[in-house]
């Protein structure tokens, strides 16, 4: 059985008349066991066969060769099915439109099937989501989880189809996104990762494809928990400034919490294996005077209504400014990998813009930010895009010669963070 | 009134009366030269088991105390989430239902120094308050606060009763015992300190400690501890004048605002544990001849309310608000301090006075 830990990292204490808790909790998963057993998992390959993927023929081949890969990784008794994705969605194993168990038969049916994916057609992402969820809705099994490959953007459909579909999507199924080559637009699959509690990654070089898969999918069958909440109690009168998940990668959870009583809510957080994960609390609480000890949250994991793990966030309010002041470790470091991100992606969108000198100061900040904090992938990322003059006073030159899918790779990874360096 | 004057028998220095050990040499006393024991027949009835909220408790309080919502096991309120206290942070004692006390840590200290332990009888004949304050300097000042309130307790709760004589006896009988209470205690605030390994600040408190018999208060204390006795239409008096700086001064001419103000004020004279100059107890005395409260009490409470006439005023508001119960006014006595800013902790001890009653 899984065992879940969770620590609360925080300063508890408060100065006369503050009112904001910030803690980070970190929420270990071991035990977790693997997916699939017995019908217990259900997944679907979306990949992308409009046209645009036969322009070159290899991004569609290496697409053929990436869903081999992933059909082959899917356990024995687990749901699954293949969709070819473009101006509508086209069942391509199994023959039907529902989802088929995986045994070697159907897994050979579905090898050679897959080998006869064609390109042609529109991209209507809405469409391709909006049959996963009617797919998965014929199964009953504790984790769905779908990998979702493209080229391009979304056309061939009205813009709120979409938004339509990840509305009914929400909460169904989780889906990794993939985007091959440069001409996809990294918003439009963030959104899709973000909602369905997913990754998003470019995959610039389709020879890189199958790997990425695999390891997408291995991952998938290795979540032994299906579903878990974050669970959030905080007292009355108080108000939840935001509820983010800093580790491994940065996303506002904030709105994804559902109030199940007037002062409790409970944010999905979706399959677990063994792994950790760290979240970045803010409370809002009604000021106590100095003294007072009170809590500002408790912070629970919860499986099948059960609580696994428990912690407690405290305000205690203190005259003592040497307490008061200090700020946690890991609080400060994780407010940094949060920034980082959002002013990579702020420094990006001015570059898109046209808006140089913006860029220029916002990409400068983000490399003295990545440097600060030890974040190497991310200063790697960095430096293909601009030139680091100095990486202490975050001063920068943007490159004249960028190449798209090295931006794009920065975008989508932005959001990957380093964890803060624990004391032993 | 002095104890019988004993000396050690290893080295002849003097001892006070009750002591384990020898202060000079350090020897162990052997229990026969402790202070004389009162004489008198003991009382039929035996008191009854001291009722009090943390003896029996043993976790946390399951009401919250500020919006009496339900207090979860992780020790916080489930509404407001304020941290519910620990019973040594706050709890109360009512042995029978004339006597009654809180005990309270206050808002501004991180822990209960101070502590109380209170008996008596049912028919309203016996009453036994004890007081102590730990000194905040000191660490673990909480722990000889604690022995030392329930070793006089005891004392004082097993001696047997006075049958016969008059106001004279009674007070000799009592002072008597109290001296030896308070060598018990101190004994008690001593051996806090060996347990911990005598270190160089040793758990020190203060001491006061009444006896109610029959319309007579006998008491004895060491340091500023009160005690105060309230009527309800004579004139309030503070019983005993504290051993500090403070009091010092008012006696030397200066007038109690300006010494009360004097950074030299809190400074107490006289206290209990291992470093203590004088563990002696003054004694005094007064008769009760009208109905009132006695309040015994810390100063975490008088510094907010000092002259007697003030506290007897605070204790007639909550009678006049309709509180009956010592434990009750008790509390609203620890609320209102709380209230005030609750710089140290608070103790509140009361026992209702009826001459008519007995």
């Amino acid at each position: 059985m899984a065992e879940f830990k969770a620590d609360v990292f925080q300063n508890e204490y408060l100065a006369d008349g503050a009112t904001d808790a910030h803690a980070v909790v970190s929420v270990t998963c071991s035990g977790a066991g693997k997916a699939g057993v017995a019908g217990d998992a259900a997944e679907i390959i979306i990949v992308d066969t409009s046209g645009s993927m036969d322009m070159p023929p290899t991004k569609i081949a290496a697409a053929r060769r990436a869903a081999r890969v992933a059909v082959g990784e899917i356990v024995d008794g687990a749901w699954f099915a293949v969709i070819s994705g473009h101006s509508v969605a086209q069942m391509v194993y199994p023959p039907h439109a529902g989802m088929a168990k995986m045994t070697a038969v159907t897994r050979a049916e579905a090898l050679v099937a897959v080998d006869r994916l064609r390109s042609g057609g529109a991209t209507a992402i809405g469409a391709w989501i909006q049959a996963a969820t009617e797919l998965f809705g014929q199964v009953q099994s504790a984790q769905r989880h779908a990998i979702l490959l493209t080229d391009g953007k979304i056309e061939g459909e009205p813009p709120a189809a979409l938004q339509q579909a990840l509305a009914a999507a929400r909460g169904r199924f989780q889906c990794d996104c993939r985007g091959i080559g440069q001409d996809w637009v990294v918003d439009e699959l963030r959104e899709i990762s973000t909602a369905l509690m997913g990754t998003v990654d470019i995959v610039a070089k389709p020879d890189d494809l199958e790997a990425d898969f695999e390891a997408m999918m291995q991952a998938a069958m290795s979540r032994g928990v299906p579903d878990a909440r974050l669970r959030m109690w905080t007292p009355q009168g108080s108000e939840v400034l935001f509820v983010r998940q800093v580790a491994p990668t940065v996303e506002d959870i904030t709105s994804t919490g559902v109030q199940t009583t007037p002062l409790v809510r409970e944010f999905p957080t979706g399959a677990w294996s063994d792994e950790s994960r760290d979240y970045h609390v803010a409370v809002r609480v009604p000021v106590a005077p100095l003294g007072n000890e009170r809590l500002a949250a408790r912070v629970e994991l919860v499986v099948n209504d059960e609580v696994r793990a428990k912690s407690l966030v405290k305000a205690v309010w203190s005259a003592d400014t040497d307490l008061t002041t200090r700020i946690d470790p890991a609080v400060a470091h994780y407010t940094g990998q949060a920034k980082l991100a959002d002013t990579i992606q702020k420094g990006l969108a001015a570059k898109a813009s046209g808006d140089e000198r913006t860029a220029t100061v916002l990409l400068g900040e983000a490399a003295k930010l990545a440097h600060d904090s030890g974040n190497e992938n991310t200063t790697r990322l960095l430096e293909k895009v601009v030139d680091v003059v100095d990486a202490d006073t975050g001063t920068v030159r943007l490159k004249r010669n960028v190449e798209k899918t090295d931006e794009m790779a920065l975008d989508t990874r932005s959001t990957k963070t380093t964890r803060i360096r624990r004391e032993p | 009134m002095s104890s019988v004057a004993v000396n050690c028998p290893a080295c002849g220095e003097p001892i006070v009366a009750g002591d384990a050990f020898c202060e000079s040499c350090g020897s162990e006393l052997a229990s026969a030269v402790a202070a004389p024991v009162p004489t008198g027949s003991p009382r039929a009835e035996s008191f009854p088991v001291p009722k009090t909220t943390l003896s029996q408790a043993p976790g946390i309080a399951d009401q919250c105390l500020e919006c009496s919502g339900k207090v979860l096991d992780d020790g916080f309120c489930s509404q407001c989430g304020k941290k519910a206290p620990s019973p040594r942070d706050h709890w109360q004692e009512s042995p029978v239902e004339w006597i009654g006390g809180v005990c309270d840590k206050g808002v501004v200290h991180a822990r209960n120094e101070d502590a109380m332990a209170l008996a008596g009888l049912p028919d309203r004949s016996l009453a036994v308050l004890v007081v102590c304050d730990g000194v905040t300097s000191a660490p673990d000042s909480d722990r000889a606060a604690l022995a030392a309130a329930r070793e006089a307790c005891a004392t004082l709760s097993g001696t047997p009763v006075p049958v016969a004589g008059g106001v004279a006896a009674t007070v000799s009988h009592w002072g008597v015992a109290i001296e030896r209470a308070c060598a018990d205690a101190n004994a008690a605030a001593i051996g806090v300190a060996r347990a911990l390994g005598n270190p160089s600040e040793p758990p020190s408190c203060t001491f006061i400690a009444a006896v109610v018999d029959n319309g007579v208060v006998t008491l004895g204390w060491c340091g500023d501890s009160r005690a105060y006795w309230l009527p309800d239409t004579g004139d309030a008096v503070q019983l005993m004048l504290d051993h500090s700086l403070g009091t010092e001064l008012i006696q030397s001419g200066m007038s109690r605002s300006d010494a009360e103000t004097d950074p030299t004020f809190h400074t107490i004279t006289r206290w209990l544990g291992a470093d203590s100059v004088d563990a002696t107890p003054d004694i005094a005395s007064h008769q009760l001849t009208e109905p009132g409260w006695l309040l015994l009490c810390s100063d975490g409470l008088w510094n907010y309310a000092s002259p007697a006439v003030a506290v007897q005023s605070l204790v007639h508001d909550q009678v006049a608000a309709g509180l009956s119960a010592p434990v009750a006014i008790a509390a609203a006595l620890v609320r209102w301090a709380n209230e005030q800013g609750g710089h140290d902790n608070i103790t509140a001890a009361l026992a209702r006075v009826e001459p008519s009653l007995r």
